[in-house]
């Protein structure tokens, strides 16, 4: 839209987002990691703002080829237009998805809370299950989840529950001081499903760290950030879980911030439940929404963060997943390391490690994700380092499935400078 | 979040701009919105083809050209950064380019004549080897070398352009065309998808050997699209010359540009390798000013502006493209402090009808001071510690003279310095 104003700054249709701002550059097909695997994916630009050009309301959608976008958002990354291109796919994808109904592969793994919660509850017999390998050929042929993806591990406690013990119990964690309530920040945890039912561990080291530096945590009810139900056709869904946290993360009190250790949660609370999912209130969740390393990062240059770290003497790889890219705040996470004594940190910079998700969870996918990701796992067995550190969980998962490494999120690096073991 | 010196843009100007400041022993951080400036707009570096926009004489040596642009145009971009700039700069990338592991040749004493897409002589001053064979004041035949499939590159529209234009003794100008292996011509594949391929020696010598077969004299130099390898570009060319037995030459195509990309990916990794922090996706905009100097400039990330607050500000964005202006229907501002750069009653006012004319949206900018300060419409500079390089500057219109590298240089590496005593 073209407005007949001398004196508006934001005259231009980059300003609104606009289809119309997309120049064909090809920008984005140059960086997209399925475009440049195979050659049956048209790429970002054809089905993002050309296709959209011709995407009707009144008609039904063609969605073939779209079910090959991983959502990585290189493409917005890259953008010189800041063209929201994923938003194009994703709306269409969803409509497509209504008109044509969901697999069941793709209703579970878009219920990833749901999943994630029995398995949970059935901790022992799912992580049996998962292991099994006449299960998972049953798996593949039944619901279409790839035999050779190792699935992440249950856990019984979840850190919900965990976390309503710390609260109860007086004494502090492990080899920490602890000072509760002393600073005179709060922080809100989301800490998402991942932590909750899979790794409770990194939501301990994310609280014993914020604790340690006189940061009350605050863990609010929340709900499954959405995530894997925007990449698995439902947006429909993701806005219903988006709806009840904007409601309940705007609930908190002023001053309050929101922080997420996960980067693709983190992104959906800044970013996309305003924009792709045009939820109201989200803006005003979004700015108050932090990734736990951005926020060390900005209490160290506040002269806030404790930085009486004591030596880590490893050597890890850094890989910046591609959704922290997104966040356009650089790798906070790389700054911090290298804050600690003993800490040798280099960034494995091979892009994009093409697990996307459950996008490599996918029997027709599996196969690409991890041709995708081949680039990293090279580089990370040439470097022969001790472990990865990826802010994601997924990367996590792909790193240590394609290259046989062990891998963490970076702030187990610092929870051990801290003395936290 | 804090910074030494920040850095904004994307093209070469940001990258000579950041490196002076690291050689310098200083800590800048480089923030660009998107995909590198060098995707669009670079292959070879220019410092300058013709002395003006009408003349089709082209300079043999661009840097006495310079200085007798200098000379003749005291506002010219080139003016303002100064020679030494211009000089200094060069060295320090060529020095920079050899440390990445790139061959480039050149010296600002001589432009070389290469032949474009059209076939058409450009003069270039600094280029990649693999450009070199190309040299129009070389004897040998050309054959250019065009695939099935393949629309960015025309061989025969090559040929019979320069058959026409190339008129210095007995040569020869013909055209090839081979089929790929493995690639269905009815696909759209652009240049990087072929040059991804190109880094697979199986399928690469099977293309030697096609285009072996079909050149038929001996002595030619083949002349292709410059599609030889996205990352490793001097090994491929190497190879490919041993398979055919011929001397190659690349040709850049149009966007996305190989030849920039590969320059951009390489040179990018080499200052994170050496521990230049950069923030990219976060587009920069909105310069807080007090006191006379620019307190923090804020990035759009993700759920809010993050602010970035340094010592000095280097603007160097190299055009529209990444951002340098933003227009509406009648008004151009940038984005850092607003201000009106240009007005016009229709946007038609900003275009020359032909494409081949300079173009007047080109030259809006910001008007600099000496040490390339923007200024306000008083004329005194919006920052004191703000300053401008690339396509910000007004009066910067790099494309009609073919100087679009050396200025980037120049006005980098200058802003730098000024950056470094701010």
């Amino acid at each position: 839209m073209i407005r007949d104003d001398l004196e508006t700054f934001a005259d231009t249709v980059e300003e609104e987002q606009s289809v119309e701002a997309c120049t064909k550059c090809t920008a984005c097909n140059t960086v997209c990691p399925v475009a440049r695997t195979t050659e049956i994916f048209r790429g970002p630009k054809s089905l993002g703002p050309e296709s959209e050009r011709y995407r009707d309301p009144h008609e039904a959608t063609v969605t073939a080829g779209l079910d090959l976008c991983s959502g990585c958002k290189l493409c917005e990354v890259t953008c010189p237009s800041q063209v929201s291109i994923q938003e194009y796919i994703r709306r269409a994808q969803n409509k497509g998805a209504r008109e044509k109904g969901r697999t069941l592969r793709d209703w579970l793994l878009g219920h990833t809370r749901l999943l994630s919660r029995f398995g949970s509850l059935t901790a022992p017999l799912a992580n049996f299950g998962n292991r099994n390998p006449l299960f998972r050929i049953l798996m593949e042929r039944v619901v279409g989840i790839h035999r050779k993806r190792p699935l992440p591990k249950y856990q019984w406690l979840t850190f919900e529950s965990w976390f309503k013990r710390h609260l109860r119990s007086r004494s502090p964690l492990p080899a920490l001081p602890r000072e509760r309530g002393r600073g005179k920040r709060t922080v809100a945890y989301f800490y998402g499903c991942w932590v909750d039912f899979n790794e409770r561990r990194l939501g301990q080291q994310v609280v014993a760290v914020l604790e340690r530096n006189g940061i009350e945590v605050i863990v609010p009810r929340q709900q499954c950030c959405g995530i894997p139900a925007v990449v698995n056709s439902n947006t429909d869904l993701a806005r219903k879980y988006g709806v009840e946290n904007v409601r309940r993360l705007n609930a908190l009190p002023a001053g309050v911030d929101i922080i997420a250790s996960s980067t693709s949660c983190g992104l959906m609370l800044k970013h996309d439940y305003a924009h792709l999912l045009e939820i109201p209130g989200a803006e005003q969740v979004g700015s108050r929404v932090y990734d736990i390393c951005e926020y060390l990062w900005m209490l160290y240059e506040a002269g806030e963060l404790d930085i009486d770290f004591q030596p880590v003497d490893t050597r890890v790889l850094y890989h910046a997943p591609c959704h922290l890219k997104s966040h356009g705040i650089g790798y906070p996470a790389m700054r911090l390391l290298r804050l600690i004594p003993g800490v040798r940190v280099e960034e494995v910079d091979e892009g994009c490690c093409g697990i996307s998700g459950t996008y490599g969870v996918k029997v027709e996918k599996y196969d690409l994700s991890m041709k995708i990701g081949s680039r990293l796992f090279e580089a990370v067995k040439a470097a022969g380092s001790d472990s990865v550190l990826a802010d994601c969980e997924t990367c996590r998962m792909q790193v240590e499935h394609g290259a046989g490494s062990r891998s963490a999120h970076p702030i187990d690096i610092l929870a051990k400078a801290y003395g936290y073991r | 979040m804090k910074a030494d010196i920040a850095v904004v843009g994307s093209g070469l100007t940001a990258l000579v701009a950041t490196r002076t400041l690291q050689k310098a022993g200083r800590n800048p951080v480089l923030i660009w919105p998107g995909l590198s400036s060098l995707y669009f707009l670079y292959a070879t570096v220019d410092v300058l083809g013709y002395t003006n926009a009408t003349t089709t004489q082209p300079v043999d040596e661009p840097v006495r050209g310079v200085r007798q642009l200098i000379a003749d145009n005291p506002d010219h971009p080139y003016a303002r950064a100064g020679l030494a700039a211009l000089q200094d700069g060069s060295s320090l990338l060529l020095e920079w380019l050899r440390e990445a592991g790139f061959s480039w040749q050149g010296t600002l004493a001589r432009n070389l004549l290469l032949p474009t897409a059209t076939g058409t002589p450009k003069p270039s001053c600094l280029v990649p080897t693999s450009m070199i064979a190309g040299d129009l004041q070389r004897d040998e035949p050309i054959a250019f070398c065009g695939f099935d499939g393949y629309q960015d590159f025309i061989p025969e529209l090559a040929a019979s352009n320069l058959a026409r234009t190339w008129n210095g003794g007995p040569r020869s100008v013909t055209s090839v065309r081979v089929s790929l292996p493995g690639i269905n011509s009815e696909n759209l594949f652009t240049s990087i998808d072929l040059a991804r391929r190109f880094e697979d020696p199986t399928f690469r010598r099977d293309v030697a050997t096609r285009l072996r077969d079909a050149v038929k004299f001996d002595g030619a130099r083949l002349g292709m699209p410059a599609v030889l390898g996205l990352t490793h570009d001097t090994d491929v060319h190497t190879e490919f010359e041993k398979e055919t037995g011929h001397p190659v030459f690349e040709i850049p195509t149009v966007p996305p540009s190989v030849l920039g990309l590969r320059l951009f990916d390489r040179l990018r990794r080499h200052l994170q390798e050496t521990g230049v922090e950069m923030i990219w996706a976060a587009p920069a905009h909105n310069a807080e000013v007090a006191n006379g100097r620019c307190q923090r400039i804020h990035l759009k990330s993700a759920g809010r502006d993050q602010p970035v607050e340094a010592r000095a500000y280097v603007l160097a964005l190299e055009d529209a493209v990444d951002g340098a202006w933003r227009a509406g229907a009648h008004a151009v501002r940038d984005p850092f402090f607003h201000q009106l750069l240009a007005q016009h009653a229709t946007p038609a006012e900003r275009t020359d009808e032909s494409l081949f004319q300079p173009q007047p949206f080109a030259a809006i900018g910001y008007p600099v001071s000496e040490r390339l300060q923007p200024l306000d419409t008083d004329g005194r500079p919006l920052a004191a510690n703000v300053f401008v390089a690339g396509g910000g500057i007004a009066g910067y219109d790099p494309t009609s003279i073919k100087a679009r590298g050396g200025m980037a240089i120049a006005t980098g590496y200058r802003a730098a310095q000024e950056a470094m005593a701010a």
